[in-house]
C-alpha cells in the first residue's frame, strides 16, 4: 500500500494551486459580489487542460486519471469554488458522454469541450423531481427523426455556457426515462436568472426551460428507455468534483484557522498558546486529514471501477464524510476567529457559506446514508 | 541555438519548518527555486523567438531525475543530470557544470539564476563562465538575442544597464526578469519521456576539489515583534518613517 504522490500529481496539485493564487485569488472579490468567474480564468483553466483532465487523450483529454482531477480541484477550490464547481459539473456532463456516448457523439462533443471551447452541463433535477427518475416530467416525443423536447430543469450549473448538455427525459416510446446529448442554446432552449446561492458564488446554476427544442434521433445518450444506469453514473461521478470543493474548502478552513490562531493575540500572546484553540486546531486537521484521505481515494476507483453500483455506494459513503467534515472544520475555524469571523472581510465567513453547500449537493446526506446502508443490510 | 539553463535542486522553501531556530528538511519535497524558473523562462522566451533548444544541466542527488521533470513540464526539451550524492560548495558545483558544458555541442547561450534559491551565494555563475572563458553578464532583467549579438538590460541599484556581448555567453538573471509559466497538465504528463542523460560526475574525469566551506550553522532569524502602538494616523505614519518605510521621496 502506498499513499506516496507521484511526482506528475505532485506537479498538476502545484499546478493548480500556482494558478488559483496566481490567477484566481485577485479575482476573488469580483466573483463573490458579481457571482460570476471572469472568462479570463475560463480561459486559463483550459489552457491548463482542467477541462479535459481525466478524460481521454483520444478524445482531446489529457488523461491524468482522476485522482489526479481530485487534486487540481481541491487547489482550486481552496482559493474559490466558483470555478471549482464549473469545472466539477463540467466533467460529469463530459464524463457521461465518454462513458456511454458512440463513437460519433464523442467525436462530435468531447474535444472542443475538453479545449474548454464549449462548457458541458448535467441536467437531471426538476423542479417537483429530487432523486427520483420515475418522476420525471420533462418529454421526449420522436417526430420522425427527432425527438421534440419540452419541460423544465432545476439548478443546472454550467447551463448558461455554450457546450454540451446531457439531459433526462420521458421517452415517448418506451414511456422510460431516456439520456440525450444537446447543444445548448439552441431554438427552444433558454434558461432563467441565476440563482442567488449562499456560498460557491461564481458556480452558474439556473432552471433551464425546453420548449419544442428539436433534436436529432441519434442524440440519445446510450439507448432509449435505458436511461437509468446513465444517472447512477452521474449520482455517482459527480461526488468526485462536489467532494474535491468540500476538501478545497476543509484545507482553507484548516488554513485560516491555523494563521488567525497565531496572528491573533490575547494579553501579547497569539491565542495559538491557548489550550482550548489548540484543541481546535487539532480538530480541523483530523477531519482535514481524514476528508483527503478517502476524496483521493475517491478518485483512484473512479478510474477503474468494479461496477458503476459498487462506485456509487464508494462515492455516497465518501460524500457524507467530506461534506460534513467541511461543515465541522469551517464551523471550528468559525469559533477560533470569534466575532471577527462573522465579518466579511475575514474569508472565514466566505469559507463557511461554501462549507454548509456540500451536505445540500449532488444528493442530500440522508440520501447518500440510505444508499450505504441499503447495500450493506440487503439480502 | 543551443541554450543551457543550469538549475539547483532545493528543498521546497514554503514547506520548510523551523523548530528552535533549525530548518526541519526530512520529507521536505526537492523542486527548483524560483529564480532558476525564471531563468528557464528566459531561456523558453529566447528559444520560442529565435528557435533552438534548451537543455537543463543540474548537478546533486539522484533524486533529481524526478525533479528534473519540473523543468521539462516548464518547456525544456532535454536535460543532463551530473548526480553527485555528497554536498558541494559553489567551487566544486561550478567545476563540475564547466565540465558537463565542454561535454555539450555548441553551447551558444548558458543562464543561470543571479543565486540560488537556498544559499544564494551568487558564485556559481561567475566561476562557470571564468573556468570556460566567455563572458559573464549579471543582474539581468531582460535579454535580447538579434543573430550572434546578445542585448542584456542590468538592474543595478541606482540605474540600468544595457550591454551587447558576442555569443556564446553566460548570463545569470534576476528574478523581475519575467513570471515564469505554468505548465499545463499534457505538459506535466509528457515531462517524463524527454531525453534526460544522468552522468555520474566521476565521469566526467575531472577532480572537483575538496569542500573548502564548512557551514557551521544555519539558523532561521529571530523575529520579534515591537507591538508598537499608535494612537493616530499621523503617529504611524512617522513610527513607519522612522523605520525606513517613507519610500525614497
Amino acid at each position: 500500500m502506498d499513499f506516496s504522490l507521484t511526482k506528475e500529481q505532485l506537479l498538476i496539485q502545484k499546478m493548480a494551486r500556482d494558478y488559483a493564487e496566481q490567477a484566481i485569488q485577485p479575482a476573488l472579490s469580483t466573483i463573490e459580489k458579481e457571482n460570476q468567474v471572469p472568462a479570463s480564468i475560463l480561459t486559463g483553466l483550459a489552457e491548463l487542460d482542467l477541462f479535459g483532465l481525466a478524460m481521454p487523450e483520444e478524445y482531446g483529454g489529457a488523461d491524468a486519471g482522476y485522482e489526479s482531477y481530485v487534486l487540481a480541484m481541491e487547489q482550486i477550490a481552496r482559493v474559490s469554488c466558483g470555478p471549482a464547481m464549473i469545472l466539477s459539473a463540467h466533467s460529469l456532463g463530459l464524463g457521461a458522454i465518454n462513458n456511454f456516448g458512440s463513437r460519433e457523439q464523442k467525436d462530435r462533443y468531447m474535444p472542443g469541450a475538453c479545449r474548454g471551447e464549449g462548457i458541458a452541463s448535467f441536467a437531471f433535477t426538476e423542479p417537483g423531481t429530487g432523486s427520483d427518475p420515475r418522476q420525471l416530467t420533462t418529454t421526449a416525443v420522436k417526430d420522425g427523426n427527432s425527438y421534440i423536447i419540452n419541460g423544465t430543469k432545476r439548478f443546472i450549473s454550467n447551463a448558461s455556457y455554450p457546450g454540451p448538455l446531457v439531459f433526462f427525459a420521458m421517452d415517448s416510446e418506451s414511456g422510460k426515462p431516456t439520456a440525450y446529448i444537446m447543444d445548448k442554446q439552441c431554438p427552444g432552449y433558454s434558461v432563467s436568472e441565476p440563482w442567488e446561492k449562499l456560498g460557491w458564488h461564481g458556480g452558474d446554476l439556473v432552471d433551464v426551460y425546453f420548449k419544442d427544442v428539436r433534436i436529432p434521433a441519434e442524440n440519445v445518450l446510450g439507448q432509449a428507455g435505458d436511461g437509468y444506469p446513465i444517472l447512477q453514473y452521474g449520482i455517482a461521478y459527480g461526488k468526485i468534483g462536489m467532494n474535491s470543493v468540500a476538501l478545497g474548502t476543509t484545507l482553507a478552513a484548516y488554513e485560516e484557522a491555523v494563521k488567525y490562531a497565531r496572528q491573533k493575540t490575547h494579553r501579547g500572546d497569539p491565542i495559538a498558546k491557548f489550550q482550548a484553540i489548540q484543541l481546535r486546531v487539532a480538530n480541523i486537521a483530523m477531519l482535514y486529514e481524514s476528508s483527503r484521505w478517502i476524496a483521493y481515494r475517491l478518485g483512484w476507483l473512479a478510474n477503474k471501477p468494479k461496477s458503476f453500483k459498487d462506485f456509487a455506494h464508494e462515492a455516497a459513503l465518501a460524500k457524507v464524510v467530506v461534506a460534513e467534515n467541511a461543515v465541522q472544520a469551517a464551523r471550528i475555524a468559525m469559533d477560533i476567529h470569534g466575532s471577527y469571523g462573522l465579518m466579511v472581510d475575514y474569508n472565514i465567513s466566505r469559507i463557511y457559506r461554501d462549507a454548509i453547500m456540500g451536505p445540500q449537493v449532488e444528493g442530500v446526506i440522508d440520501m447518500q446514508k440510505i444508499i450505504v446502508a441499503g447495500d450493506i443490510l440487503k439480502g | 541555438m543551443n541554450i543551457v539553463v543550469a538549475m539547483k535542486q532545493i528543498p521546497d522553501l514554503q514547506q520548510i519548518r523551523i523548530r528552535n531556530r533549525q530548518p526541519l528538511l526530512d520529507d521536505v519535497p526537492l523542486t527548483f527555486g524560483n529564480i532558476d524558473k525564471n531563468a528557464l523562462e528566459a531561456g523558453m522566451q529566447i528559444k520560442e523567438a529565435n528557435q533552438g533548444k534548451v537543455t537543463v544541466v543540474c548537478a546533486g542527488p539522484r533524486e533529481l531525475a524526478d525533479t528534473v521533470k519540473e523543468a521539462l513540464a516548464a518547456g525544456a526539451d532535454e536535460a543532463r543530470l551530473l548526480i553527485v550524492e555528497e554536498e558541494m560548495d559553489s567551487a566544486q558545483s561550478a567545476r563540475l557544470i564547466a565540465a558537463a558544458l565542454r561535454q555539450m555541442e555548441q553551447v551558444d547561450l548558458i543562464i543561470m539564476g543571479e543565486g540560488s534559491g537556498d544559499n544564494y551565494s551568487s558564485q556559481v555563475g561567475s566561476r562557470v563562465a571564468q573556468i570556460l572563458g566567455i563572458p559573464q553578464v549579471g543582474f539581468a532583467s531582460c535579454i535580447e538575442v538579434k543573430g550572434s549579438v546578445v542585448r542584456i538590460t542590468r538592474s543595478l541599484e541606482d540605474c540600468e544597464e544595457i550591454i551587447e556581448a558576442q555569443l556564446p555567453v553566460l548570463i545569470t538573471v534576476m528574478s523581475d526578469i519575467n513570471t515564469a509559466r505554468i505548465p499545463s497538465v499534457s505538459q506535466i504528463l509528457r515531462a517524463g519521456k524527454k531525453p534526460v542523460v544522468s552522468i555520474e560526475a566521476q565521469e566526467l574525469g575531472i577532480d572537483i576539489g575538496e569542500l573548502s566551506i564548512e557551514t557551521i550553522s544555519n539558523l532561521a532569524p529571530e523575529m520579534q515583534r515591537r507591538q508598537i502602538v499608535t494612537t493616530s494616523a499621523a503617529e504611524l505614519v512617522r513610527a513607519l518613517e522612522s523605520e525606513g518605510f517613507g519610500g525614497r521621496g
